[in-house]
């Protein structure tokens, strides 16, 4: 797992990644969540099963990107690609994995005639800010406003 | 992306909304309870979809480069006739399979896997209207005395289901059976389309991506209830275990295997521009995939009797299972599932009449044999004449009354019957090299 020389795919999501996005998941904030999971990449495949990716290393998979091209959201006419969850295996980090999977997912989004793509980061996630930051993205002219209901 | 939605002329539209009254009665419940199944994903709806901007350029083969086929009168005649078999053969299978699912559908014990399972079907139905909307979209005289018109009519008026799977269909015996054909049957229709999506002929090629969306949902109306029922057994109860759930797959592993015809061919097809993949390849991607299912399955099990344990804990747990074979905190191999050998109870392809055991071992003698299979099997499956044809037909091979070629060649094949969607629907048993649709599937032959 830490050989560096080891071979990275990027191949479109499977329904057979369950498990595997399941115990990332797991790894990067410590909970056993199947069901929130099943849903998530239900929701994904049945859109359009192409758009969303993983990442193995030597066979495992070792990170994941989930996204979709959409439009008419936010009054945002264009179409618009949306990176919507990701993880990277905390014990392959800083190798490019992310950065190869944001690549790829790009490059579907820009096949499927978006101009744009999107993303929305919580401000105390510092880390996912600086990761889209290093890939080029800058802060969008939205801003997101919210209110507690409960 | 971009779709095209079209519907057929009135008439037809209105005779499959007729079909679909008869043999889709459910079709009215589905619809009634979508919104509350279903939240948030657009209704159901009997049409035609065509995706936009595919690939220009035929993608593989001796053509590869030229532009794909926009009209079949453009195509070689005998691509063409053949082409028009499969769309005609899989327009029939479509609507007839949707029988079968309907046999144990009522013995649902929830009424979500039901509606999963059903809403599967009326997705079925819409694959049927996409290839018949093919047959309505261009012109076949070029290799067809028969219109369009004719062929719908044909296909429409044909109480597919019965006289199509004749003695040779194999029956589902209860709803484990609805759960296990869509995780393992109709993945290996999710393989076809996906190799299909680039076809020379662009309507059908188009036709692909909207159908293998819906694909994948039909993969999980059948993952989802065989991860709960694994859960489920994994907490004791006695409704659905592990061991009913290993011998459905067992039954049905073997013929989803074969769907991908004789693991020497598929050549034919890569050059002639229809798949790009041969037929020993992708079904080694497809037996990969089903080890990777049956892990998970296991690991469902293992996580639901020992919450309690880590992830890595808990995968080391179910490696020793595994590896051991015995039992660790209190589960044993028993209670898991397993990947059967890609040669076990195998009637066509390379391993066909093969005495290859569950688990790869070789058996020397018929009835010793027949003995392990149907300790493997579903009881009802072995009370079935399909399971007898085999027996027979094996017993036949071992005397050396016949070689398995031969024999392989006379047994009915779980397969695709033409070329379009073969999933689940698509795929129907036909004997020796006769088809239902009229079109075989060369890959399927020995
Ligand atoms: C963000 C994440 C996907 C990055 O994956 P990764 O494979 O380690 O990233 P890469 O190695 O491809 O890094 C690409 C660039 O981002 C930068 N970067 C990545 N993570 C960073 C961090 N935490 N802080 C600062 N910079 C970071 C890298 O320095 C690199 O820049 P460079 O190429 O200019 O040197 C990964 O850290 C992760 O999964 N985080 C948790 C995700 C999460 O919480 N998901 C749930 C909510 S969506
Ligand atoms: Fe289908
Ligand atoms: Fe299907």
């Amino acid at each position: 797992m830490s050989d560096e020389t080891a071979e990275v795919r990027i191949r479109p999501l499977q329904d057979t990644d369950l498990g595997d996005i399941t115990g990332l998941d797991e790894k990067i904030a410590g909970e056993y969540r199947p069901d929130v999971w099943e849903l998530r990449l239900g929701y994904y495949m049945r859109r359009d099963p192409d758009a969303s990716l993983v990442a193995e290393l030597d066979g495992a998979v070792v990170g994941f990107m989930l996204g979709e091209v959409r439009s008419g959201e936010f009054g945002l006419e264009e179409p618009t690609g949306w990176i919507e969850v990701m993880g990277v295996d905390p014990e392959v980090r800083g190798r490019s994995i992310g950065r190869r999977l944001a690549a790829a997912m790009l490059d579907y989004f820009r096949a499927r005639g978006a101009t744009t793509v999107r993303t929305l980061v919580d401000r105390d996630m510092e880390g996912i800010a600086q990761f889209f930051t290093a890939l080029g993205f800058e802060p969008a002219g939205l801003t997101p406003f919210s209110k507690k209901l409960a | 992306m971009a779709i095209a939605k079209t519907h057929i002329p009135r008439k037809f539209h209105d005779a499959v909304l007729k079909w679909r009254d008869v043999f889709l009665p459910d079709y009215g419940f589905l619809m009634d309870n979508w919104d509350r199944h279903f939240p948030r994903e657009p209704r159901f709806e009997a049409c035609a979809y065509r995706e936009l901007g595919i690939c220009d350029e035929i993608e593989c083969g001796d053509l590869k480069g030229r532009p794909k086929f926009t009209r079949a009168a453009d195509l070689d005649p005998e691509q063409a006739g053949h082409l028009l078999g499969a769309i005609r053969a899989q327009a029939s299978t479509e609507f007839g399979s949707i029988q079968q699912h309907r046999l144990t559908l009522a013995r649902a014990q929830d009424e979500k896997d039901q509606v999963w399972i059903l809403r599967m079907m009326a997705e079925e139905l819409r694959h049927g209207y996409q290839m018949l909307h093919l047959l309505l979209d261009d012109d076949w005289s070029c290799v067809s005395d028969t219109s369009g018109e004719q062929m719908v009519e044909e296909i429409l008026s044909m109480t597919t289901g019965s006289h199509v799977l004749g003695a040779f269909n194999i029956d589902f015996d209860s709803f484990v059976d609805n759960a296990t054909f869509c995780a393992l049957i109709d993945r290996v229709g999710k393989y076809q389309l996906e190799m299909q999506r680039i076809s020379a002929y662009r309507p059908f090629a188009e036709s692909m991506p909207p159908m293998l969306r819906e694909e994948a949902f039909h993969l999980a109306a059948g993952v989802v209830p065989l991860r709960r029922w694994m859960e489920r057994a994994a907490l004791g109860s006695h409704y659905i275990t592990s061991a009913d759930i290993q011998k459905v797959i067992n039954k049905w592993l073997p013929r989803g295997l074969e769907m991908f015809g004789d693991e020497r061919g598929g050549g034919t097809n890569v050059r002639y521009g229809l798949k790009p993949m041969k037929n020993a390849e992708a079904q080694d991607l497809y037996y990969r995939e089903v080890e990777k299912l049956v892990r998970d399955l296991n690991m469902r099990f293992v996580r639901a009797r020992l919450p309690e344990l880590k992830l890595r804990e808990a995968e080391a747990v179910l490696d020793e299972v595994v590896a051991e074979r015995k039992a660790v905190q209190g589960i044993r191999w028993e209670d898991l599932v397993h990947l059967p050998h890609k040669h076990f109870f195998r009637r066509r392809g390379v391993p066909a009449f093969e005495l290859t055991g569950w688990e790869g071992e070789a058996f020397a003698d018929v009835d010793l044999y027949l003995a392990h299979l149907s300790a493997h099997l579903p009881d009802a499956y072995r009370a079935s004449s399909d399971f007898r044809d085999y027996g027979e037909k094996l017993r036949e091979v071992a005397a050396g009354e016949t070689t398995a070629a031969e024999a392989a060649r006379e047994m009915p094949a779980l397969r695709r019957v033409g070329g379009a969607c073969p999933c689940s629907k698509s795929v129907r048993w036909v004997a020796g090299n006769g088809t239902a649709g009229g079109a075989a599937e060369g890959p399927a032959a020995v």
